[in-house]
C-alpha cells in the first residue's frame, strides 16, 4: 500500500501523536554490511491494552475501510512489509506507559521498499498542531545523524546550563 | 539513505519553527491519516511548503492533523483564516496544490472548483 518505509513511518508517528504522545523517537539502522533495516518508532502516548493491541494485529487486509477511525491498519501495513522482507515485527504497548514498534526487513531483499522522503516525513510530524518533540536517530555504515524537531526552538524550557548562562549574560548586558 | 540529504533537514526545519511565529493570516491544516497519506498528502505538504517558499509568503503556517472524516476525496486540506473563515479543498494534485498556493494565499482569492464540504449558492 505505501511505496516508501518513510510513509509508514508518517502514519504511525501520527498515530502516536493522536495517542497524545509528547515525545516520538523514530530510530533507523541501515546496516548494509550484516543485511538488516530496522525501524523503530517510539512513543510516551497513552497506550493500548492488550485486546487492542490484538485487534490492531489481526486486521483483515480484505476488509473494506468503512468511515470508522481504521485504527491500526498502518501497524499492519508494516507487519506485512517486515515479514514480506525477511524481518520480523514487534509491538509493546501498555495502558499509560506509550508504545513502541520495531521492524526489521532483510536490507537487499528484492521487495523491500526504498526509505524514500524521510525529510518531509519528520518535517510533516514535527508539524503537530500538539506540541510534540519529534527526534530522529539514524545509523548508517556511512555514519549517523540526529535531530529533534525541539532544538531549533527559542524559550525551549530544556535548555543546557551554557545556554542559560549565555542568555543571562546577553540580558544584562542589554 | 543519503546521509548529505538528511543534514538538510535541520535546516528546513528551523526555517519552519520561523515561520510559525506569531500569529497568521492562513493557517494551512493538511490531513495526514492512513487514508490521507495513501492518498498522496505528504507530496501535497511538500509541493505546498516549497510553493510558499519559493513565492516568500510568510502569512502562513502548515499544520498537520489526523483524518477529517472525508477520506473517500483526499488528498483534502483546510484553510483556516485569522477572521474565522475556513475552506476546504479536496481531491488535490501537485498542481492544484500550486494553484491554491498562488491565488488563495497568495492574492486572497478562493479556487471555487475545488473547494468542497459548501454549497456555493447557499
Amino acid at each position: 500500500m505505501f511505496d516508501e518505509l518513510s510513509l509508514n513511518i508518517l502514519d504511525i508517528g501520527m498515530n502516536s501523536i493522536a495517542a497524545g504522545a509528547t515525545v516520538v523517537q523514530v530510530t533507523i539502522i541501515e546496516d548494509k554490511k550484516a543485511d538488516w533495516l530496522i525501524i523503530r518508532i517510539r512513543d510516551n502516548g497513552r497506550g493500548m491494552d492488550d485486546k487492542t493491541l490484538r485487534r490492531v494485529l489481526t486486521k483483515n487486509f480484505s476488509t473494506k475501510v468503512t468511515r470508522k477511525k481504521p485504527i491500526g491498519l498502518g501497524l499492519a501495513l508494516l507487519r506485512q512489509t517486515s515479514e514480506m522482507c525477511g524481518g520480523t515485527f514487534h509491538i509493546r504497548s501498555r495502558p499509560g506507559d506509550g508504545t513502541s514498534v520495531t521492524a526489521s526487513m532483510r536490507f537487499s531483499h528484492v521487495d523491500r521498499p526504498p526509505l524514500g522522503d524521510l525529510n518531509t516525513t519528520i518535517l510533516a510530524l514535527s508539524s503537530a498542531s500538539s506540541p510534540v518533540d519529534i527526534q530522529l536517530d539514524y545509523h548508517s555504515n556511512d555514519g549517523a545523524f540526529q535531530f529533534s524537531s525541539q532544538e531549533g526552538k527559542r524559550h525551549e524550557p530544556r535548555r543546557t546550563q551554557k545556554t542559560q548562562r549565555e542568555s543571562a549574560a546577553t540580558s544584562r548586558a542589554a | 539513505m543519503n546521509l548529505d540529504e538528511l543534514k538538510k533537514l535541520k535546516e528546513k526545519a528551523q526555517r519552519q519553527v520561523a515561520l510559525r511565529e506569531g500569529q497568521k493570516k492562513y493557517r494551512v491544516v493538511i490531513s495526514m491519516g492512513t487514508s490521507g497519506i495513501a492518498a498522496g498528502a505528504r507530496e501535497i505538504m511538500k509541493t505546498m511548503l516549497d510553493e510558499i517558499e519559493k513565492r516568500g509568503l510568510d502569512d502562513v503556517e502548515v499544520r498537520v492533523t489526523g483524518e477529517h472524516g472525508l477520506e473517500d476525496v483526499e488528498p483534502v486540506i483546510r484553510i483556516e483564516e485569522s477572521g474565522g473563515e475556513e475552506t476546504t479543498y479536496a481531491r488535490l494534485d501537485a498542481e492544484k496544490a500550486r494553484k491554491i498556493v498562488s491565488e488563495h494565499l497568495e492574492k486572497g482569492r478562493k479556487v471555487d472548483n475545488l473547494v468542497v464540504g459548501k454549497q456555493k449558492n447557499p
